[in-house]
C-alpha cells in the first residue's frame, strides 16, 4: 500500500501525492511539500488505526528522512486506555506477637520513590507516510 | 474560465502554493487568510468599483462604527456609530430574507470547475460510509457524530456546519461553523475552493482535531442569517 496525502486544492480540487518506494524522486518531493505544507500552518489528518478502528488524527510534524509523521502520543478516544494495577491486598488483623517491639523493629527495606511525573508535551508517536492516508487542509479563512 | 484556473494552477505549482490561488471575480470581494501570500493583493482585486458604489451620504463622512450587532427582533444587523460631530448616532441593515447571498453565490461558482468538483466528491467518497455519501449527492448534506465529544454534526454543501447536541433527551443547535480553507467570496456561501472541498475541510477537521475546528472557524448562532437556517 503506498501512502498518499490528497491536498484541498483551489484548482485541482484534490492534488494527490504518493510515497511510493518504488519512485524515489516522487517519495523525495511528496516529503519536501509535506514539510513545507506544515511549516506553512496547513493542518494535515493523518488516519491511523487504533484498537481496531480507524480515526483521523493531526500531525505536527514530519521526518523528511524517514518519511513519518508525527502525531501527538494522546489517545482522545481512551481506546488505548490501560487497566488499572490493582494494590496488593492488605492483612485485616496484626497478631500482637506478630508486631515486633519498636526497638526490636527492624527498618523495612525502602522502595524507591516513584519516578517524578513528566513534564510538557507528551512525545509524539510516529506513522510511517508509506501506510498512511492523509488529507491536507490549508489554512482557513473563516466565513 | 478553465484557462484563467488551468494557468493559476500552475503559477500556483510553480510558487509553492500547495492549496492554489484564489480566482479573483469581476465584482465579488475576496476574503483571503491574512498569511496567505498575497493576501492583500488578492483582497484588492474584484469587488465593487468606484461606479458601483452609492454616493457618500455627506452626514457619515468621518463617521466611526462603535458596535455592530444582530438583531433578533427587527430581523436586522444594527449599526452604532460616531459621528464626526460626536454624536451617537444608528442604523439598520435588513436581513429579510437570502436571496442576494443565493444570487452572488451563483456567480461565484464560475470559480469552481466540474472538474474540480468531481475529484472533490472521489475523494469525499473514499472518507464516508455508503449511506452517508448517498445522503450528500441527494440532499447536499450529511451527519456525523463525534466520539469525543458527542458533538453531531450536520455537514452541509454551500452552508456552515451545524453543531448540534442532546440533552434531557432533546437535540438543540449549539452553533453553525463557517470555514473556508484560503478565502471565501463576501457576501455569498462560497469559498475559494468547490462546495465539496470546503465539506471535506469541515468533516477531516471535525475528525482530526475538533478544537482546531471550532477554533478556526466563525462561529454563528443559529437565529442568525449567517447560520443559513433561516
Amino acid at each position: 500500500m503506498n501512502g498518499t496525502v490528497g491536498v484541498l486544492n483551489v484548482g485541482a480540487g484534490d492534488t494527490k501525492l504518493s510515497f511510493d518506494k518504488s519512485n524515489p524522486a516522487e517519495r523525495i518531493r511528496a516529503a519536501r511539500i509535506v514539510k513545507d505544507m506544515l511549516r506553512r500552518g496547513y493542518a494535515l489528518l493523518i488516519e491511523v488505526e487504533r484498537d481496531g478502528r480507524k480515526v483521523f488524527t493531526r500531525a505536527t510534524d514530519f521526518d523528511e528522512e524517514v518519511c513519518e509523521y508525527i502525531i501527538a502520543d494522546f489517545d482522545p478516544l481512551g481506546l488505548e486506555r490501560q487497566p488499572e494495577t490493582p494494590e496488593p491486598p492488605q492483612p485485616l488483623v496484626t497478631l500482637r506477637e506478630e508486631t515486633p517491639h519498636a526497638s526490636q523493629q527492624e527498618t523495612p527495606p525502602q522502595e524507591p520513590p516513584p519516578p517524578a511525573p513528566r513534564r510538557g508535551r507528551p512525545p509524539g508517536k510516529r506513522v510511517p507516510a508509506e501506510g498512511a492516508r492523509a488529507v491536507a487542509v490549508a489554512r482557513t479563512a473563516g466565513g | 474560465m478553465s484557462g484563467l484556473r488551468n494557468g493559476l494552477r500552475r503559477v500556483a505549482t510553480d510558487r509553492g502554493d500547495w492549496a492554489g490561488i484564489p480566482m479573483p471575480l469581476e465584482g465579488e470581494r475576496l476574503v483571503v487568510e491574512p498569511g496567505y501570500p498575497n493576501a492583500a493583493l488578492f483582497a484588492a482585486m474584484g469587488g465593487p468599483t468606484d461606479e458601483d458604489r452609492l454616493p457618500e451620504d455627506p452626514v457619515l463622512v468621518g463617521a466611526k462604527v462603535r458596535n455592530t450587532f444582530r438583531s433578533a427582533k427587527k430581523r436586522s444587523h444594527v449599526h452604532v456609530f460616531e459621528l464626526a460631530s460626536g454624536r451617537i448616532e444608528w442604523g439598520i441593515t435588513p436581513d429579510i430574507h437570502g436571496a442576494d447571498k443565493l444570487l452572488r453565490t451563483l456567480g461565484c461558482s464560475d470559480a469552481w470547475g466540474i472538474e474540480q468538483e468531481q475529484a472533490a466528491l472521489q475523494l469525499l467518497g473514499t472518507m464516508v460510509r455508503h449511506r452517508q455519501f448517498k445522503q450528500y449527492l441527494l440532499t447536499g448534506s450529511f451527519i456525523e457524530t463525534s466520539a469525543r465529544s458527542g458533538v453531531t454534526y450536520l455537514f452541509r454543501r454551500l452552508r456552515p456546519t451545524v453543531a448540534m447536541s442532546v440533552s434531557k433527551g432533546r437535540m438543540r443547535i449549539l452553533c453553525a461553523l463557517c470555514l473556508h480553507p484560503i478565502a471565501y467570496y463576501a457576501g455569498s456561501w462560497a469559498g475559494a475552493m468547490c462546495p465539496t472541498d470546503d465539506v471535506v475541510a469541515h468533516l477531516a477537521l471535525m475528525r482530526g482535531d475538533e478544537p482546531m475546528l471550532w477554533r478556526r472557524s466563525n462561529q454563528h448562532p443559529a437565529w442568525d442569517s449567517a447560520a443559513g437556517l433561516s
